[in-house]
């Protein structure tokens, strides 16, 4: 059911509980239709008043009721977006005619994530953002989930057209870590990949009823993580949407064919919700979509230092030690000079002196030719998602739903490297029973990584497996031979590199030939751990969770909230991503909460606290605080204060990741196994960063949870007749205990002089030691603040304008210090719309101009600026009433102007595409 | 106007605000490419040759018979030329240019190419570390033994001057688009036999020889130091040997002394050289290898005050203090800095050995005829 309204409606249902009665069943027919169009409404929720009955016009605008009230009978009629209407029903058999009046009026929405309780928008504690079905009608995006990007405050990281992360008050980054998302109440992350997998796992868009996006800290309601924001994610309930509903779009992308030729996109979905009888009802939904993928195309020469870097210049043409961002196989390097030069002055003596002085006796790095991204990530991306749930009505009070969600498709994913996730699979089920006091949940998340591979280490391996890189016949030496050839025919540098290359790299396989393909292929399909680049990932999640709102026994002292939960993970990648190569690693986790909230001084103020307390059986346990206070300046305009904090247990790779990642470098996790398995406090060990000066042993530490608290003071309001929305907030957070990596060496010889002459002759560390990768918690605390203001005015004729700004900002970062902080300091949207103009008032359009300020990103993947882009969006639509259809012509980034929003990610382009929806009013 | 217009007028003024802001995304630039070197003049090696004072005509002459002119035009090399000048080819016996053009081309191509360098060096990279640095040149006596056999020169520098091999460079840093020239005093000669040639043809050397066929008896190593002196070409063309060869003289006044009266200096050679082959393998094959160093050192090449360096009997015995060598220097009007005097000293030797005969050069090695034997202990 959707949720804003059953809470509403549990809300009003409990005030007339008390009228239960055993009284003869009348029958009440009607129809609703549209005071001004003479449309038909659906879903319009009709209640009996002064009875606990209820129910919601069909798709054809018809309702039927069973009241146990004696006429006459009041009707309450109402449904966002129309006036409550109050219909006197005299006579039996008397049909219903009921035409709302549409109430353009701004900030009456209902959210419930705010407080777990549906209140009105004005009137939440903390900010809240909130995209309902009719937004997504109207909006330009070609998915649902763009439609998060037009919210202030949030950013988005676009790694592939269907994975996109949403993040709000900084810390962007692909399959961010700090922002919990929520379908259907459940947990949407991938419990191994870690990222929340909403754009390709989650609700079809047909299903959305509605988004709430609560930004910054929220852990307090929601558990672990939310450090950066919860967004909630809720699907139409079938009792109250029904029929058979669809929607073809059809499009296009690469328009230009810059990076790729001109391609077609594919967005198909159908929904079909049927209510069977009063208590039973079920849906069906799917959705595919299918496009040629944006690209990494950033083909800048990358200056790699285990996970860190920076862009120089430089090109494969120009820089032997070429390497590409978005180019793999290119990391594959080694120093000639000290790798091959040694063997070949032995066998050439009277070489010694001539190799010794060659490049003026400094190191000389080579990489191996790599391939772009286009050559080695599958070009189709698709995303196929089906879904269907079964709603009982137990009883008046009680509502069971089993639904299960299940989506696969091919992605990109930007992690420590780029991932093709190939047949990614996860599927969601649960068991849900609803009461107006209480929920009980039960659910699961399966996923299997499917055929996904890490590009680069795949590309890394197809050299390999074309071409040795190491032996005295493999690659290099190879190389090295030419090279010195050339050299000793009077070649300069740079064209005895480029001959060199040419000679090593005579019969590479060419991209997209049968051969390339058939060691690529052969090379993706063998695990990680036997070598290869695929990683087996089938990681599940099970969690149980209730809730229970006392405020019926408590309500004259204070409404009062209790929940608990209980999660297991069981980690399970045999051994390719995770330390679980001897079986599944379970790690469980369990919280619970309480809140408590009472209005003072009338209805002036209303003050809320909430306690969260959670326990990791690989950490030790956290209690978070949250306290709220709404003042009521006047009616519809509120001040609200609020403290909050968040925090996140490491995801499960930080805890137990044992991933190698080529060049003697290897991902760990922090629970303490790893000091055991790779004795990093016994064995000697260094901190990378601290070298040639600190010598001291490395002590693994001990690896705490992350936290963020937050101030903020917000207002939000109804200003000049009720014409202007204003929503505006200021916050002050504080992290502490953040979660980063370091790298640490273990000499192979035990000798730290090693290292440190290493690193005196430039010459690569990982030849002469084992490099770990340790998360651990920085001791720094970093600050944060920020603001946001939107404003929306409601124009003459439908006419709708809208602006917002936002800024996040990062202080007291320690010199040195990488925070992934990752986010532009200023964003800003600026829309235009109309829902109802033109003929007959059946026409919409939107145009919305989003423009975000210039920013360093950080990732282990890549670190470079990225610069401003400004984005265009826009869509005009046309209804057909007759069939409640509707025919949309949208554009994302309408001007083709390509821009990367994570460097190193997807360049994104215009998409233009026509659709056509069935049965979607 | 009406509010419907004044609406529509906004909007377009909004549409073109939007997308005059909005034509400015950057997507990643593409790489961009290194610059590439470039040369400080457009001046090729092959148009310094034809410089104003027509001081390398007969370079040029050399470069034009040997076919290597087009080497010295192409921008596309990069070499170190030690151009001796025209008076530098009258100062080695080619007094006109009609004799370099007489001469065979093969001849003239080992002779232009042994002055090539295939790298940049400038005089500030010559190494001023004993004993020189040794640089491939254009020329690879054995193609077929391996494409990357060179014959060798030896560039060197000091406080006071510099070398390539023995011949004094007197002018340094000549800057051309495909290279770089130092001019030299004389020719450079290749060399084309091996230290074995000469032990075994110089009459001087015969007792050399004898203690080397005694040496080489040794069972474990058989004909090892003939070998790697030249009589197997295979092994010895990668070898770098600096050889202080005794003469006979020095053979027969140290054998008499250690034969306490059975020998004395006036009896024939063959004498010694039978004597040589009753003395123990290891004795003798010790001295020998005290007499060679595993690297090139030309008698310029010399510290000027005694300074001990180790020989091939280091191998073996790693403590040893090795012989002391020794050269005063000075400047000879029309060559430049040249070795006065050279001597070396053995550890067991009163006094250090004169080289009477400086800096033969070979293949694989130099030679320098010395009056004492050096003994090591």
């Amino acid at each position: 059911m959707r949720r804003s309204i059953s809470y509403l409606m549990a809300l009003f249902l409990s005030s007339v509980l008390t009228i239960a009665a055993y009284a003869q069943n009348n029958v009440v027919n009607g129809s609703i239709q549209n005071a001004i169009t003479g449309e038909k409404v659906a879903a319009v929720s009709v209640t009996v008043k002064g009875a606990d009955q209820g129910t919601f016009s069909d798709d054809k605008g018809n309702f039927r009721l069973s009241t146990s009230q004696k006429y006459p009978v009041t009707l309450i009629v109402s449904s966002i977006g129309f006036e409550q209407q109050e219909v006197s029903v005299s006579t039996a058999g008397q049909v219903v005619a009921v035409s709302l009046k549409p109430a353009n009026a701004l900030g009456q929405e209902v959210v419930v994530s705010a407080t777990k309780v549906a209140t009105k928008i004005l009137e939440s504690p903390v900010s809240i953002e909130r995209v309902s079905t009719a937004q997504i009608r109207n909006a330009p995006a070609a998915t649902y989930y763009d439609m998060l990007r037009g919210l202030k405050g949030v950013d988005f990281t676009t790694s592939s057209l269907t994975f996109q992360t949403p993040t709000t008050r900084g810390f962007n980054g692909s399959g961010a870590l700090r922002v919990n998302q929520i379908v259907d109440g459940m947990d949407n992350q991938a419990p191994g990949l870690n990222f929340s997998v909403g754009s390709i796992v989650g609700l079809s868009e047909l299903d959305v009823d509605n988004m709430e996006l609560l930004p910054g800290a929220s852990s307090a309601l929601y558990g672990p993580g939310g450090m950066n924001g919860t967004i909630l994610i809720n699907s139409k309930n079938p009792f109250k949407h029904q029929g058979l509903s669809f929607q073809v779009k059809a499009g296009m992308m690469n328009a230009d064919s810059r990076y790729r030729e001109k391609s077609a996109y594919h967005n198909w979905s159908v929904r079909w919700a049927k209510k069977v009888n009063d208590k039973l009802a079920f849906k069906i939904n799917t959705e595919i979509i299918a496009a040629k993928d944006w690209l990494g195309y950033d083909d800048r020469n990358y200056l790699r230092a285990g996970t860190t870097g920076q862009i120089i210049p430089g090109n494969r043409a120009t820089d032997p030690n070429y390497d590409g961002v978005n180019v793999y196989g290119d990391e594959t390097t080694t120093d000639i000079r000290s790798a091959v030069f040694p063997g070949l002055a032995n066998a050439a003596p009277f070489l010694r002196n001539f190799l010794d002085t060659l490049n003026g006796g400094r190191a000389m790095n080579v990489s191996r030719t790599g391939y772009r991204e286009d050559q080695v990530v599958n070009p189709n991306t698709y995303n196929y998602k089906i879904s269907g749930a079964v709603h009982y009505k137990i009883n008046e009070r009680i509502e069971a739903v089993f639904a299960g969600f299940w989506g696969t498709g091919n992605t990109v994913y930007t992690g420590s490297e780029r991932y093709s996730l190939r047949g990614l699979k996860m599927g969601q089920y649960k068991l849900e029973l609803n009461h107006k006091n209480w929920m009980v949940r039960a659910y699961t998340t399966q996923e299997n990584a499917g055929e996904s591979y890490n590009a680069t280490v795949t590309t890394r391996l197809l050299n390999e497996a074309w071409k040795p890189s190491g032996g005295s016949t493999g690659w290099f030496a190879q190389y090295t031979q030419a090279y010195v050839n050339a050299r000793l025919n009077g070649s300069p540098d740079a064209a005895a590199h480029t001959l060199a290359r040419s000679v090593a790299d005579v019969g590479r396989p060419v991209a997209g030939s049968a051969d390339f393909r058939r060691i690529f292929d052969r090379v993706r399909s063998v695990p990680i751990s036997q070598g290869g680049g695929l990683f087996v990932d089938k990681t599940d999640l099970y969690a149980v969770e209730g809730q229970y709102n006392l405020t019926h026994l408590t309500g004259g002292f204070a409404e009062i909230l209790v929940g608990a939960n209980f999660r297991r993970f069981v980690l399970n990648s045999e051994g390719t991503l995770f330390a679980d190569s001897a079986g599944a690693i379970g790690i469980n986790e369990y919280g619970g909460y309480v809140q408590a909230s009472r209005k003072f001084f009338g209805d002036i103020l209303k003050f809320t606290v909430s306690g969260r307390y959670d326990k990791n059986q690989n950490f030790k346990g956290r209690f978070t605080p949250r306290a709220t206070a709404l003042i009521k300046v006047k009616e519809n305009n509120n001040i609200r204060l609020s403290f909050q904090t968040a925090y996140r247990f490491p995801s499960t790779q930080q805890q137990w990741i044992d991933l190698g990642i080529g060049s003697n470098t290897r991902l760990l996790g922090g629970v303490e196994f790893f000091n055991q398995k790779y004795q990093l406090s016994t064995r000697p060990t260094y901190l990378l960063s601290g070298l040639p000066g600190n010598t001291r042993q490395f002590q693994f530490p001990e690896f705490k949870p992350e936290s963020v608290s937050t101030f903020e003071l917000g207002y939000k309001g109804l200003l000049f007749g009720d014409k202007l929305l204003i929503d505006a907030y200021g916050y002050f957070g504080q992290y502490q205990d953040f979660i980063t990596r370091t790298l640490v060496i273990q000499p192979f010889s035990g000798n730290v002089a090693d290292v440190t002459n290493a690193l005196a002759n430039n010459i690569n560390v990982s030849n002469v030691g084992n490099i770990y990768s340790v998360p651990f918690n920085s001791p720094s605390k970093v600050k944060t603040f920020g603001f946001g203001i939107g404003l929306d005015y409601r124009l003459p004729r439908n006419f709708v304008a809208g602006f917002n700004l936002s800024s996040d900002e990062l202080r007291d970062v320690p010199p040195g210090f990488i925070s992934f902080f990752s986010t532009p300091q200023y964003r800003t949207n600026f829309s235009i719309s109309n829902t109802a103009f033109g003929y007959k008032k059946r026409m919409g359009f939107t145009v919305n101009w989003r423009w975000q300020d210039s920013f360093f990103y950080e990732s282990d993947f890549t670190n470079a600026v990225v610069p401003a882009i400004h984005t265009v969006d826009a869509q005009i639509s046309y209804r057909i009433p007759a069939t409640r259809s509707m025919l949309k012509l949208g554009a994302n980034n309408l001007l083709n102007q390509y821009y990367t929003n994570g460097a190193g990610n997807a360049i994104i382009g215009g998409l233009y595409y026509v659709s056509f929806a069935y049965n979607v009013f | 106007m009406n509010r419907t217009t004044s609406m529509k007028t906004w909007t377009m003024a909004l549409a073109t605000a939007v997308i005059g802001f909005s034509a400015c995304n950057k997507a990643p630039e593409p790489a961009t490419p290194l610059a590439p070197e470039v040369p400080a003049t457009s001046t090729t090696l092959a148009q310094l040759l034809d410089s104003p004072d027509s001081s390398f005509t007969f370079l040029r002459a050399a470069v034009v018979r040997a076919g290597l002119l087009a080497t010295l035009q192409n921008t596309g090399v990069r070499l170190t030329v030690f151009a001796p000048d025209n008076d530098a080819f009258i100062a080695s016996g080619i007094p006109n240019r009609t004799v370099i053009n007489s001469l065979p081309v093969a001849t003239v191509n080992a002779l232009v190419n042994y002055h090539v360098i295939p790298q940049i060096i400038r005089s500030t990279s010559i190494p001023t570390t004993f004993p020189n640095f040794q640089y491939p040149v254009n020329i690879n006596p054995n193609p077929a033994a391996s494409p990357f056999l060179r014959l060798t020169s030896y560039p060197s520098r000091r406080s006071n001057g510099a070398w390539v091999n023995n011949i004094p460079i007197t002018a340094t840093d000549i800057p051309a688009a495909n290279g770089i020239v130092h001019k030299v005093s004389r020719l450079l000669s290749p060399p084309s036999a091996f230290l074995w040639n000469q032990i075994t043809t110089d009459p001087r050397l015969v007792l050399l020889r004898a203690a080397i066929d005694r040496a080489d008896q040794d069972p474990t190593a058989p004909g090892f130091l003939a070998n790697v002196l030249g009589n197997n070409p295979n092994v010895a063309i990668g070898a770098n040997f600096t050889v202080f060869a005794p003469d006979t003289t020095a053979f027969k006044n140290t054998l008499s002394f250690l034969s306490a009266g059975a020998l004395n200096p006036t009896m024939p050679n063959a004498v010694f050289a039978g004597f040589i082959g009753t003395l123990p393998i290891t004795t003798v094959k010790g001295i020998v290898v005290y007499h060679v160093l595993g690297a090139r050192a030309f008698s310029n090449n010399l510290p000027p005050t005694a300074t001990n360096v180790r020989t091939l009997l280091n191998s073996s015995i790693a403590s040893h203090p090795g012989v002391g060598v020794q050269a005063t220097l000075v400047n000879v009007p029309g060559f430049g800095l040249a070795a006065a005097t050279a001597t070396v000293k053995g550890a067991a030797n009163p006094t250090a050995a004169n080289v009477t005969t400086p800096d033969l050069h070979f293949i694989n090695g130099t030679m320098h005829i010395i009056n004492q034997v050096l003994l090591p202990q």
